[in-house]
């Protein structure tokens, strides 16, 4: 098809390769298709795609490739397969926990197909460097194949001729042909008149007896602006990569503590997480004193760093930038970051005690002085003692060597060594052991430790007023989307384009008188029913009665 | 209208190459573990050393480094410690650094282990856990050797045995 043949029409049209209907005059060009008597093929209006070229070098093979709707057609098959075997065990992004181990897991779980699914790199599938392959090569699929097929249906919709050659006329899908007994010029006017009132534009050429009448012609536009479409919704999609697009994790924040958000700017405070329970009243006899939640949230204020963000070891400067209540459903919404309530954790944290120290043998207190249990002062002045922090631990606990250590670097168990100088101790001082929590006084059994010491003196914390503790712990998951309003755009120019191409056909008749002898083609995408309603009624405004289905040429599908 | 189709074809193609190119590779960069990757460069730091000095990662440039994560709570780091010093000894007039970067604990604790420990080497304090988790860090101790162009050599997570802490060492000293 492509071999250079002589592609000038009897008309005097020069053609470009690959066409298959004369883009002046319709006369199809190949000598098969002439002498054939099927109804024509009238995709693209019959004019060659745009890189059909005789002789094509390797940038148009490249071209061509992408140009092709059946290789488009494959290449969704087969992202759709990809994506199908995406689904079949949960992938690994939808694990949150820090410790999930993706080759740990896979085989545990679903045994071998698990480990087969994991060593194809499937628990990744839609980022993975071949559905990403697979995605752009779509991209650029759809871009190629629009150019190829838009322009040159644009130029041949643009400049269309309007006396088209018989065997155009009469291979269409719907035809009609009679000898009139009329003047011709007259009869074409009243017939473009009647067609005129069904809300087609009408042309005549000069000699009055051709006729083209053509309707929604912007629905042949549907399927690009549909396309136009889902490539910005695709290269939304692919944007999603770029650092700092697409941010998905998760912050704990005790109440009263301020957390960076890392990969961010921003730092977020907790006020406090509350949970609220339905009062017995609220609820329905068989509920009543089932602790129903009637809500969660979180009192928080955002900070952005306006300096110092990069370098830890000055202190960020944090700026509020906005103050928000969480609640389910209703996240915190600042610019593009948003944080939602996640889940909590009601186990309390302790910050800092103020106790007193108690002369034992006197009953005297003297303080109460304030132990942070984060960075502690070194060095307490409380009445006639003095206390020098020597050792510290968060969560205190004795390992197999019988060696002190901390389990972990939450205050869980906190303990202080301190060297007490003062009234009745030794001039160097004296160690005593002391373990804010009461449970762990017990536990640990601290005036055993503290042996003769503890008769001498104590630290108490008097009230819980002197205990600085935080309630509860709320955990939000940060969401930074930016390529979330490119996919809505781009879904919404997709949907318009769809609605353009579905809900409108672009209906043309074409009509040449030649001695009295009528003949009339006509075409549209769909809806042939119409369109031969619509040739009926103008003919019986003529004067020419008939039952459309008899324009019926066969060969269409509606 | 041929040479601007010929035009129309190298745009179109050559971004679809650059802008799918990027996405591509994009794909490769991204991981399971969510650790900096071996050759990408490590995130830079600034931090406060023990005696309340700043160091900067940037202040190695083309110096061999590990980057050793741990915590007084942790006791495989406690135990590759005294590993990690003799290493130290043995490799420092060859310019390797080792930063053992402490995970948001006490100063007092910080400096009444390393004091136990006779560590020499420099101990560093993060703040927040920030640098901790720009470096993707999952479990303790986690190691990172960095090439003297700031590259990851590699990344090890778990307790090191002397053996392999040399090893990774003279790679990186001969890279």
């Amino acid at each position: 098809m492509l071999l250079p043949v002589n592609t000038k029409c009897e008309c005097g049209h020069q053609n470009a390769v690959g066409t298959v209907l004369c883009e002046s005059c319709g006369k199809p060009l190949e000598k098969e298709l002439l002498e054939s008597n099927e109804p024509l093929e009238m995709r693209y209006d019959g004019v060659a795609r745009r890189s059909q070229k005789a002789n094509p070098d390797y940038l148009d093979k490249i071209w061509n490739f992408f140009s092709s709707v059946k290789i488009a057609i494959y290449l969704i098959i087969i992202t759709f397969v990809g994506a199908m075997l995406g689904t079949i065990f949960p992938q690994a992004s939808t694990f949150i926990s820090s410790t999930f181990d993706p080759s740990v897991y896979y085989a545990e779980q679903y045994g071998l197909p698990g480990k087969i699914y994991y060593f194809l790199g499937l628990h990744r599938t839609y980022t993975s460097w071949w559905f990403i392959t697979l995605l752009v090569m779509i991209a650029t699929s759809l871009v190629i194949c629009s150019i190829d097929r838009v322009l040159p249906l644009y130029r041949a919709l643009s400049k269309q001729q309007i006396r088209k050659h018989h065997a155009f006329l009469k291979r269409q899908k719907a035809t009609y042909s009679t000898t009139l007994a009329e003047d011709e010029a007259e009869w074409t006017k009243q017939y473009g008149q009647a067609l005129r009132k069904k809300g087609y534009k009408v042309f005549v050429d000069e000699s009055g007896t051709a006729l083209l009448a053509e309707k929604n012609r912007f629905s042949r536009w549907g399927p690009y602006i549909n396309h136009i479409g889902l490539i910005l919704f695709l290269l939304a999609v692919l944007a999603r990569s770029i650092p700092g697009w697409n941010v998905d994790q998760y912050v704990s924040i005790a109440d009263g503590d301020t957390v960076p958000i890392v990969g961010t700017n921003y730092y977020v405070k907790s006020e406090g997480f509350k949970i609220e329970l339905y009062e017995n009243e609220e609820l329905p006899e068989e509920l009543k004193d089932s602790g129903r939640i009637k809500s969660f949230k979180t009192e928080v204020v955002l900070y952005e760093c306006s300096a110092n963000c990069n370098d830890d070891f000055e202190q960020p400067t944090l700026t509020e930038v906005h103050q928000h209540t969480i609640l389910v459903n209703d996240p915190l919404r600042y610019k593009e970051l948003k944080l939602h309530q996640f889940d909590f954790n009601l186990t309390p944290r302790i910050n800092a005690v103020s106790p007193m120290v108690v002369n034992v043998q006197t009953g005297e207190s003297y303080g109460p002085f304030h132990l942070k249990m984060v960075e502690p002062e070194l060095h307490y002045e409380v009445g006639p003692y003095t206390l020098e922090l020597i050792d510290k631990y968060m969560d205190f606990a004795i390992n197999s060597e019988g060696e002190p250590i901390t389990l972990s670097s939450s205050p869980n168990a906190p303990a202080f060594i301190f060297n007490i100088k003062g009234p009745g101790l030794a001039e160097a001082g004296e160690v005593f052991m002391y373990f804010p929590l009461e449970k762990d006084k017990v536990r640990f059994s601290q005036d055993t430790i503290n042996r003769e010491l503890a008769n001498k003196v104590a630290i108490k914390v008097e009230g819980m007023e002197n205990v600085d503790f935080s309630a509860a712990t709320t955990h939000l998951n940060v969401r930074i989307d930016k390529a979330i309003k490119y996919l809505w755009i781009g879904a919404v120019i997709s949907m318009i384009g769809l609605v353009m191409g579905t809900y409108w056909q672009h209906r043309r008749i074409w009509l040449r008188i030649d001695d009295q002898q009528l003949t009339l083609g006509a075409h549209t995408n769909k809806n042939w029913y119409g369109l031969r309603a619509d040739i009926a009624y103008a003919l019986k405004h003529c004067g020419i009665e008939l039952d459309p289905k008899s324009l019926d040429n066969g060969g269409h599908k509606g | 209208m041929g040479k601007n189709r010929k035009k129309v074809q190298v745009v179109v193609l050559l971004l679809a190459l650059l802008l799918g190119g990027y996405a591509i590779v994009q794909s490769f960069t991204s991981n399971d573990s969510g650790l900096v990757k071996e050759g990408q460069q490590v995130p830079e730091f600034r931090l406060a050393n023990l005696q309340g000095e700043p160091v900067a990662l940037e202040d190695y440039v083309g110096k061999p480094v590990v980057i050793n994560f741990w915590g007084t709570f942790c006791e495989p780091c406690i135990r590759e410690m005294p590993s990690f010093e003799r290493q130290h000894e043995q490799w420092k007039d060859q310019g390797v650094e080792i930063l053992a970067i402490n995970l948001s604990e006490d100063t007092l604790t910080v400096s009444n282990y390393v004091k136990k420990l006779g560590v020499t080497y420099t101990i560093l304090r993060d703040v927040n856990r920030k640098t901790e988790k720009r470096y993707g860090i999952r479990s303790y101790p986690t190691t990172f050797f960095v090439n003297r162009d700031g590259t990851l050599s590699s990344v090890f997570v778990g307790e090191m045995k002397e053996s392999q802490i040399e090893e990774r060492i003279s790679k990186i000293v001969q890279q």
